[in-house]
């Protein structure tokens, strides 16, 4: 036992660190890039950029999803604001997807109500939350907590300078978008409802949670964006 | 597309309501579609709708086969929605003929249609609502085998809904049968086979185990069906391993579980042992969430309740006990009564590991918790739980005890519950009641001769049973005051009814009480002196009747016990039919007509009964012998034979029954043949 211990610690003083500079016999094959990246761009709902890309790299025909204009349509009047649009077409895509996921539904709604603060129509906006949102708001005290949120915009003369803000920013409509995709996507049984690229990029920040956990020192990716990778100060080696 | 549709409140949309009735066909699609937006994601919209009566319109406008199908399908999407709403609005949407209508429409919609995937969706939401309109769906094989048809070829949505559909329907051996003749096998095995597991696998489970349940012959086909290259079995145990989604493998766990309940898998194959049970044991980990772990718990009582190579090795499996013992301390009733009663199957038949369940820390505390928890089935579990305990002698006399676990079994059996609590609470109290048993005093007190002589007056068979044989184990070795107490509480009329009974249990276990009451010769006299007309012609009666020999060979032992009496010998010498009867029947022995062993036992009580009456004063040698040669018979037999093989607890019952009788060898101290702790 003691034998193993010695020979483990013997293998820690030997191991280097992975130098990104330097060649090694890890291949990685320019097709599995491309399927990566493909993987996005179906998923992601970007079509043009995914026919587009398969004519360049040469890709075979990507396995576009039946519902890939329709969810695309979709996303753009959710983005664009035209919730009663993107909430029929959802409905004549999937009739059972809103009754099923009602917290999805409600921050459609929200959406909408969103809207109505947007374009100062604060009374409609008032009339439309005790007519529509009340309903869910009183099932899901989450909802309610966020309804509040949005109504809280009204008390402000300028909401873009008011606490909530986040809620008008683009980003919050694109986030829902994005729910909502992933949404049509579980619904037509597809095994992944989140590009695979996403899924690579969580896994590399879950192992350096588990490493910081540990208090090991490592050559940490610190900006997702760019790839940056810093080199450990000093401290325990892995 | 309106602006307002997501407005719409009850005065709005009066107007598009109204064009429903349009003789427009693009108006009328241009209202459903309102409505439908309208309606799908809010149950208050739902409601209103509800109440305006349109539903009668919709039905309408979905069975219509002459009108445009934009109209039909859209129509059936709306009831589709409404269906998802409250439990109101989906029994009044029943109450107005929509499952009828829906099924109605599955008949002749053409199969693969936008159509038939928008009605089965909606049939799907009805039925998910308990109670399921059942009824609405005959068990028409035409229809049947179509709904299979589309299990196997449907849109991916289609067969999720129709095998949905028919494992809520499946709840009968009717329907059972009914749907294996519609190749529902073929088709849940296709779904199995299919990828990714979760969304279309879980349905196809739940079907296959609604199929399989308590069905040999299901079982047996669904053992031998095939998709592709592989056999259900097969798959099952595939989707049992580690990478499957919980709930599948929890499902498959299942599957495999009722099918070898149901006898198409022996308790020895791979896939029972390697695949159900170790998968079952991982799902009651603490690791996992709780509602798994609850079925889970279950599942694995079922599975383990008879064999016991397989309660040995689930007791071995994966920590099983210390993660039962956690399930107890879960707050949700399903996991409690889940582990209590994967504890009862597990001590059903084996000492040690009973022995391993009590030493579980706190458990005890826990069972008797159990039996005063406000949801009756985990009271029920509970009593299950300390049921199988309690066929530990043990326990008996040391957990049992220090817990006084009699004080709320008695109080549940007093407080008018249900049959099925008040059969397992009966039987454990027949084990309470032995006569090793320190519960046995203080139950006398707390009124327990008057309940079970209640018990011998129910209609339920196996409860006349438990009382008659808990009396029967009260009376042994008892105290003449006890004796006179059952004689007296249980009435002479009510011992002649219960010999007339139809279940010759029954009636063994009742000459067994009178066996018990009458030993002793000092209690023998006494009891004769009271009542010797009316036990000479109960005796007279069942060596009279049609009754089988061993029944018959109880009354000889009661003869053979009156025997022994001081003065009730002179009632045996004074009857001149029962020495001819006597006579007889050592005649008869000879013969063939009665099974080998029966004979022996037979001849071997009369010439017994024959010794003590004819002997002027036996002494404590003769009498002490008789004892030992008559006692033999009547308790190894109960180990031995005369146990239909399709008794539900008859394994259990019989080997504890052979433990009781080792220990009936070993107490030679008593002098009459008794009918004795005989443990349930």
């Amino acid at each position: 036992m003691s034998f193993d211990l010695a020979n483990n610690g013997n293998d820690k003083e030997d191991r280097k660190y992975y130098d990104r500079n330097k060649g090694d016999d890890l291949q990685i094959s320019r097709t599995d890039m491309n399927m990566l990246i493909m993987n996005y761009l179906v998923t992601e709902g970007f079509k043009e950029a995914a026919l587009k890309f398969q004519q360049e790299a040469g890709l075979q025909e990507p396995a576009l999803c039946s519902s890939l204009d329709e969810r695309i349509m979709i996303r753009e009047a959710v983005q664009t604001g035209r919730i009663p649009d993107a909430i029929a077409m959802v409905n004549a895509l999937h009739p059972e997807l809103l009754d099923n996921d009602r917290y999805l539904y409600f921050h459609l709604q929200q959406l909408q109500l969103l809207e109505l603060i947007r374009g100062g129509r604060a009374e409609e906006a008032l009339a439309f939350a005790s007519a529509t949102l009340a309903e869910a708001g009183a099932n899901d005290p989450n909802a309610l907590t966020e309804l509040e949120r949005s109504l809280a915009l009204l008390a402000f003369p300028d909401p873009h300078a008011s606490p909530f803000a986040d809620l008008l920013l683009p980003s919050h409509s694109q986030k829902i978008a994005s729910e909502l995709n992933a949404a049509i996507l579980k619904m037509e049984n597809q095994e992944y409802t989140n590009p695979k690229l996403c899924s690579l990029l969580r896994m590399i920040l879950w192992s350096q949670n588990e490493l910081d956990k540990h208090n090991i020192k490592y050559p940490k990716m610190t900006d997702l964006a760019n790839a940056t990778i810093e080199k450990p100060k000093h401290g325990r080696r892995l | 597309m309106q602006q307002l549709t997501v407005f719409m409140d009850i005065e709005s949309s009066r107007s598009y309501i109204d064009e429903l009735y349009s003789p427009d066909a693009a108006k009328v699609v241009e209202a459903l579609v309102t409505l439908k937006n309208s309606v799908i994601g809010s149950n208050r919209q739902k409601s209103s709708v509800i109440q305006q009566g349109v539903v009668p319109r919709l039905l309408q406008l979905m069975s219509d086969e002459s009108l445009d199908p934009n109209i039909r399908l859209e129509a059936t999407i709306t009831i589709g929605s409404l269906a998802k709403g409250t439990a109101e609005n989906v029994s009044s949407l029943v109450e107005q003929g929509t499952a009828t209508a829906l099924v109605e429409l599955l008949k002749t919609a053409p199969i693969g249609t936008k159509l038939t995937e928008a009605g089965l969706c909606a049939l799907r939401s009805v039925f998910m609502h308990p109670p399921a309109p059942i009824a609405s769906l005959p068990a028409d094989m035409r229809l049947l085998t179509r709904l299979t048809q589309i299990a196997r070829e449907g849109s991916p949505t289609a067969r999720a809904c129709v095998v949905r559909i028919l494992s809520i329907w499946c709840c009968g051996a009717g329907e059972q049968e009914a749907l294996c003749a519609a190749n529902a096998c073929g088709a849940a095995a296709a779904l199995l086979a299919a990828t990714p597991a979760a969304a279309t696998a879980l349905p196809a489970l739940d079907l296959l185990a609604a199929m399989c349940f308590e069905n040999a012959n299901v079982s047996q086909v669904a053992l031998t069906t095939r998709h592709g290259d592989k056999t259900i079995p097969e798959l099952l145990t595939t989707l049992v391993c580690r990478d499957k989604p919980l709930p599948v493998a929890m499902g498959a766990a299942r599957c495999l579980t009722f099918m070898h309940r149901a006898g198409a898998l022996p308790a020895d194959d791979n896939r029972v042992v390697f695949g159900a049970l170790p998968c079952l044991a991982r799902l009651c980990t603490k690791e996992m969430p709780e509602d798994i772990r609850a079925s889970a718990a279950e599942t694995l009582a079922y599975l383990a309740e008879v064999d016991t190579s397989l309660q040995r090795l689930a007791a071995i499996s994966n920590h099983l006990m210390t993660s039962l013992a956690d399930i107890v301390n879960c707050q949700s009733p399903a996991a409690k009564q889940g582990a209590f009663k994967c504890f009862a199957s597990l001590g059903a038949n084996d000492e040690d590991i009973r022995k391993r369940i009590i030493e579980t820390h706190g458990l005890m505390v826990h069972v008797v918790n159990g039996m005063n928890n406000p949801e009756a089935s985990v009271r029920l579990a509970a009593v299950r739980c300390l049921h199988s305990l309690s066929r530990s002698v043990q326990q008996l006399r040391t957990t049992f005890q220090d817990h006084a676990v009699w004080k709320p079994l008695m109080q549940l059996l007093n407080d008018s519950p249900g049959t099925e609590l008040l059969t397992v609470g009966s039987s454990t109290l027949c084990n309470l009641l032995l006569e090793f048993s320190p519960a046995k005093e203080p139950m006398l007190d707390q009124g327990a001769v008057e309940m079970l002589c209640s018990l011998t007056k129910r209609p339920e068979a196996a409860l006349r049973l438990n009382g008659i044989w808990a009396l029967m184990n009260m009376a042994f070795q008892a105290e003449q005051k006890v004796k006179q107490r059952i004689l007296c509480c249980l009435g002479t009329e009510q011992m002649f009814r219960l010999l007339g009974d139809s279940d010759t249990q029954v009636i063994m276990k009742t000459l067994g009480l009178l066996r018990n009451l009458l030993s002793t010769r000092h209690h023998i006299d006494a009891i004769m002196s009271e009542y010797s007309s009316q036990v000479m012609q109960a005796v007279i009666v069942v060596l009279e009747g049609s009754y089988p020999a061993e029944v018959k060979e109880q009354a000889l032992c009661i003869l053979g016990n009156i025997g022994d009496g001081e003065k009730a010998k002179d009632l045996i010498m004074a009857n001149e039919d029962v020495l001819r009867k006597l006579v007889d029947y050592l005649v008869q022995a000879s013969e063939q007509s009665w099974g080998p062993t029966s004979t022996e036992y037979v001849s071997r009580a009369i010439q017994w009964a024959i010794d003590e009456a004819a002997e002027g004063a036996p002494g404590e040698q003769a009498a002490g012998g008789g004892a030992v040669r008559g006692g033999q018979p009547g308790v190894a037999r109960r180990g031995g034979r005369g146990r239909a093989p399709g008794a539900p607890r008859g394994p259990r019952r019989a080997a504890r029954a052979q433990a009781a009788a080792r220990k009936a060898r070993r107490r030679a101290s008593a002098r009459q043949s008794e009918d004795g702790s005989g443990s349930v």
